[in-house]
């Protein structure tokens, strides 16, 4: 059932080019595994819906953004309209995760005056044997910047649900508390629209009817 | 407001007075209008059919002051409640004609006001075959230039915008109407050549775009009244899935529409300023060359084929990828073709032979199949037809999004912004044509598994899909129309050669 959820929130997926963006949110809203992929051009969305609590559902809004330097003037666009953020480093690629401080840097500039909760993740942990990047260095990191920490890996599918619905029960209790907040002209947060009826959870995979493309 | 007898004076009237006011103010259409509307005629809205969201009201405007769109919808509420007392097939054609004129202006209203028309249409007329569809339209063009002709201002035209379009696409030495259009295309194209051309029918669609919301607005209108509407209704299960804006936006063809009506304006807002900055000759030269991509963004190419030729996959799947690789741009078609063959395969198995036809051996291999193909109703036929519709509409609207991106931040060109604006209308045209055709498919599945229903249950479907098709057609002309600012300012940085990083 598309139209019941009590908000939308607005992801945003960055980091540097070929670190697993795309494949990481296409496992989470597809079920499977890209083997190829082409680099994103400018930004892509996607959409599913999480059940963080049993008839509580939450509509995520993916923005997969382009790792590319040359789109940097579009992606820019995307982080002031989003509440949540992936940032994601290749723990394979060493550079990747130098360039995490730099991502951290350019949002705060772009994002004003609102604030993105970022949780940090270190993607293709499946390569263990191609580590570049150790788990304590990547928890370090992330703990400087109030960030958490999350390995995944698209192709074995490890902890991909998991980092999302993190993130968005984390946001969720931001909201119910009322540390973020619904505003006019701020597409972070939605309220989505609240059913007359009481729904079983079976109507929420919707990523079972979606389509093979 | 006119009561008189004949159904036509209305929209001559109330076309007339926005044509010579020239008064570019959105307005809701009044109520006024809408008493004249028999009270029957209030039905309740087809599932198969969305209401589009209104305009905003306008305070100060006269009756008479109504948006083309409305216009013809209020034209179409009369000209329906009038008909209510003959049955039959008569009046289809002024039917035939509100809903061109709606579908014309499009452009700025995407369509708002059509549903209206067609709940009520279909609720006491019915609807005829897709042939007879052509065949009405072919009429109506017909009649519509033997009236211009006999009159030499567009103002006096008998259905309102839609002379109005023909004259302002005559004017310009465009021959644009032909035999053998369909219903579809030939809305596409009044669109597209209004749209285009330079001449005043051009400026007034360009006003009633600007000062309109955008595109996407109103299509995020349209699917958030959906969702509401969805979730009051819950118990209504197939419903939603004929809604076409939450399908659309399933597809994420909505987020694409934004991210690329952002660039288009980013570009627009550049142009402008380096036009002001430059002078005298300098200027001069820039607005001719500028005014060759306007050129080929008028999609001139809707008359070239008339022939019907009925596209094989392969053929679709080689033609959009030979287009797009014209275009040197590194996106892909893929996606979109693939949708595109899935639907026509679906269709091929539901139109496939029933079982008595099948030889002795296939039969055991073939009753599982058959069985699955029965069950599709004409309510699934519709759905399935809805449901592609939307996506092929939504991955058109990406592909035109990845390629405005690449255009503006892709490597090295080496497709002149001309070259790029000829490829992408031909491709417009090629989509456009796809969906027409792709919506007839659907519609004779549709009345090859509903011989034994009613008129009256089969034939609001058939209207949707003719509907929704048209309104896609529309959706990706006016999303090429966006590429136009992106494709200049991607000729003036190649002109200029400055040292772009």
């Amino acid at each position: 059932m598309e139209a019941i959820w009590l908000y939308q929130f607005r992801l945003i997926v960055i980091g540097d080019s070929t670190v697993g963006k795309s494949c990481l949110i296409r496992r989470f809203t597809e079920g499977r595994f890209a083997q190829v992929s082409d680099p994103t051009v400018g930004v892509d969305f996607f959409s599913r819906l999480v059940e963080i609590e049993p008839g509580k559902r939450i509509k995520l809004q993916i923005w997969d953004t382009a790792g590319q330097e040359r789109f940097r003037s579009i992606t820019r666009a995307y982080y002031r309209n989003s509440v949540g953020g992936l940032l994601l480093f290749d723990i394979t690629n060493r550079r990747s995760f130098q360039n995490v401080h730099e991502w951290l840097e350019e949002t705060k500039v772009h994002v004003q005056p609102y604030q993105i909760v970022f949780v940090l993740v270190g993607h293709k942990c499946d390569l263990d044997t191609q580590r570049q990047v150790t788990r304590h260095e990547a928890e370090k990191l992330a703990a400087a910047y109030g960030m958490k920490y999350i390995e995944t890996s698209a192709r074995d599918a490890i902890n991909v649900e998991k980092a999302f619905t993190d993130l968005t029960r984390d946001i969720y209790e931001l909201v119910k508390r009322g540390d973020i907040t619904i505003q006019e002209g701020w597409e972070g947060v939605k309220s989505g629209f609240v059913p007359n009826v009481v729904h079983s959870s079976e109507e929420v995979v919707k990523s079972e009817r979606r389509c093979l493309c | 407001m006119s009561d008189e007898d004949d159904i036509e004076t209305p929209v001559l009237t109330e076309a007339t007075s926005i044509l010579e006011d020239g008064n570019c103010e959105p307005a809701k259409n009044p109520e006024s209008v809408d008493q004249s509307a028999k009270p029957e005629s209030k039905s309740e809205p087809v599932a198969s059919t969305r209401k589009r969201p209104e305009s905003k009201p306008s305070s100060d405007l006269e009756t008479s002051e109504v948006l083309p769109v409305q216009a013809s919808q209020a034209a179409g509420k009369e000209t329906v409640s009038k008909d209510v007392p003959q049955s039959g097939w008569g009046y289809w054609g002024s039917w035939g004609k509100s809903l061109l004129s709606s579908a014309s202006a499009t452009v700025a209203t995407v369509g708002q006001g059509i549903s209206n028309v067609i709940e009520k249409a279909e609720t006491s007329l019915g609807i005829p075959s897709p042939s007879e569809i052509s065949t009405e339209v072919q009429y109506a063009t017909g009649e519509t230039h033997a009236k211009e002709n006999e009159t030499s201002s567009p103002m006096t035209g008998p259905f309102g915008v839609f002379s109005t379009i023909s004259t302002a696409v005559q004017s310009t030495g465009k021959s644009v109407i032909s035999g053998g259009l369909d219903a579809l295309e030939f809305i596409g194209k009044k669109t597209m050549d209004v749209i285009a051309e330079g001449d005043p029918g051009f400026k007034r669609t360009k006003g009633l775009m600007n000062r309109s919301s955008t595109l996407s607005q109103v299509l995020r209108e349209a699917k958030e009244k959906e969702e509401l509407w969805t979730s009051n209704e819950v118990t209504m299960e197939t419903d939603k899935k004929t809604h076409y804006g939450l399908l659309f936006d399933e597809f994420q063809g909505l987020s694409h529409l934004e991210a690329l009506e952002m660039l288009s304006r980013e570009s627009e807002i550049k142009v402008k300023s380096i036009l002001n900055s430059l002078s005298g000759e300098e200027l001069e030269t820039l607005k001719q060359e500028l005014e060759q991509l306007k050129e080929a963004f008028s999609l001139a190419e809707f008359c070239e084929e008339e022939e019907e030729e009925k596209k094989g996959d392969e053929d679709f799947t080689k033609e959009i990828t030979e287009l797009f690789s014209q275009l040197n741009v590194s996106s892909k078609p893929e996606k979109l073709a693939r949708a595109r063959n899935t639907a026509y395969e679906w269709i091929r198995t539901s139109l496939s032979k029933p079982l008595e036809e099948k030889e002795e051996g296939e039969k055991q291999l073939e009753a599982e199949k058959t069985a699955h193909i029965n069950k599709n109703s004409i309510e699934d036929i519709h759905a399935f037809a809805i449901r592609s519709l939307a996506e092929l509409t939504a991955y058109s609207i990406e592909l035109f999004h990845k390629t405005a991106a690449l255009v503006l931040h892709g490597r090295k060109q080496e497709v002149t912004a001309v070259e790029r604006s000829r490829t992408l209308s031909q491709m417009t045209v090629m989509l456009c044509k796809e969906l027409s055709s792709l919506s007839k498919e659907f519609t004779t599945c549709l009345t090859t598994a509903g011989v034994k229903e009613k008129a009256d249950v089969l034939n609001p479907l058939i209207t949707a899909v003719f509907l929704e098709a048209s309104n896609s057609a529309s959706y990706i002309q006016d999303a090429f129309q966006l590429l136009l600012p992106v494709l200049e300012i991607s000729l003036i940085e190649n002109r200029t050669e400055l040292p772009e990083a």
